[in-house]
């Protein structure tokens, strides 16, 4: 079986909003970048929170033995990611393949809060009070969650 | 009955069983493109040509399911590839598809918010897979 090179770029290339740390990204990191590139170009709402956030998300799948890092870089709106957990996370949520899915189909209320009264909102609460939604880092940056939710919505 | 895998009756019957399924009217509310499955040829397991499924799917109903070669399911909105091992892998349960595509084994073409919008449509049009009974090339005694 072909193994992915893991080898990093020297440099990423500022190109679009979204660039990928790794010669080889992931199918979930080019399946995560290219939902929140498509996303943000889309829908001008989340360029705001694109465009000023600075924080590095660890995204990691239990079912399928894989993560990503999103690196958001602020500047305007830049983001790296990366294949795997890179140090220095900000966050990092650890769940099933399905509730990815389901933080991604959360709405948006007012205020730019997440909804957890809704059937989707509901389970992902339920997911994170059983523990098979973990945060680590939640408590000081529940903005920052706030945030990264706002621009990974589809809703 | 059982149907040959990826064949006429095959979407017949996948046609039937979408149209069946009340969880999939409701998630599928909205949905107005066009959907290729292409499976791909394997012939050490019997399935020497690749195969396109063109599914015409509008606001949780199938309009029509065709099999037909591998470029016309390549022409839709969204285009699901894989080898046919990998889509008898989905639809025998063995493979989770959302699942399958967060790992890079089945290869999604297509706007990702809007197919990641109705996952769960089509996580149960998986399931309407799972409820035909198919005759698999591979396993074929005759």
């Amino acid at each position: 079986m072909a193994r992915r090179s893991d080898k990093l770029k020297p440099e990423p290339k500022k190109e679009g909003l979204v660039d990928y740390a790794n010669d080889e990204p992931s199918a979930f990191a080019s399946m995560l970048g290219g939902l929140i590139e498509a996303n943000v170009k889309s829908r001008i709402e989340k360029r705001k929170d694109f465009s000023t956030l600075v924080a590095r998300v660890g995204i990691w799948v239990n079912d399928i033995d894989e993560g990503v890092t999103l690196d958001f870089k602020g500047t305007g709106g830049w983001l790296t990611v990366h294949n795997g957990l890179v140090p220095n996370r900000t966050l990092t949520i650890r769940t099933d393949a399905e509730t990815v899915m389901s933080l991604s189909n959360l709405k948006i209320g007012v205020f730019g809060l997440p909804i957890y009264y809704d059937e989707v909102g509901r389970g992902v609460a339920a997911k994170l009070l059983s523990g098979k939604l973990k945060i680590d880092g939640l408590l000081p940056n529940v903005m920052t969650l706030n945030a990264v939710t706002r621009i990974f919505s589809v809703q | 009955m059982t149907v040959k895998a990826f064949s006429a009756e095959w979407a017949d019957a996948f046609k039937d069983e979408v149209n069946k399924s009340t969880a999939y009217k409701a998630a599928g509310k909205g949905w107005k493109w066009t959907v290729g499955l292409v499976v791909e040829a394997e012939p050490d397991k019997h399935f020497a040509e690749s195969r396109g499924i063109v599914m015409d799917l509008f606001d949780g109903e199938a309009r029509d399911i065709k099999v037909g070669p591998a470029a016309d399911a390549q022409k839709c909105d969204f285009v699901i590839t894989a080898p046919y091992s990998r889509w008898k892998q989905v639809a025998t349960k063995e493979l989770d598809a959302t699942k399958g595509m967060l790992q890079g084994k089945l290869k999604l073409k297509g706007d990702l918010p809007t197919i990641v919008r109705y996952t769960k449509a089509s996580q149960e049009m998986t399931e309407c897979t799972t409820r035909i009974p198919v005759e698999w090339p591979d396993e074929a005694t005759s």
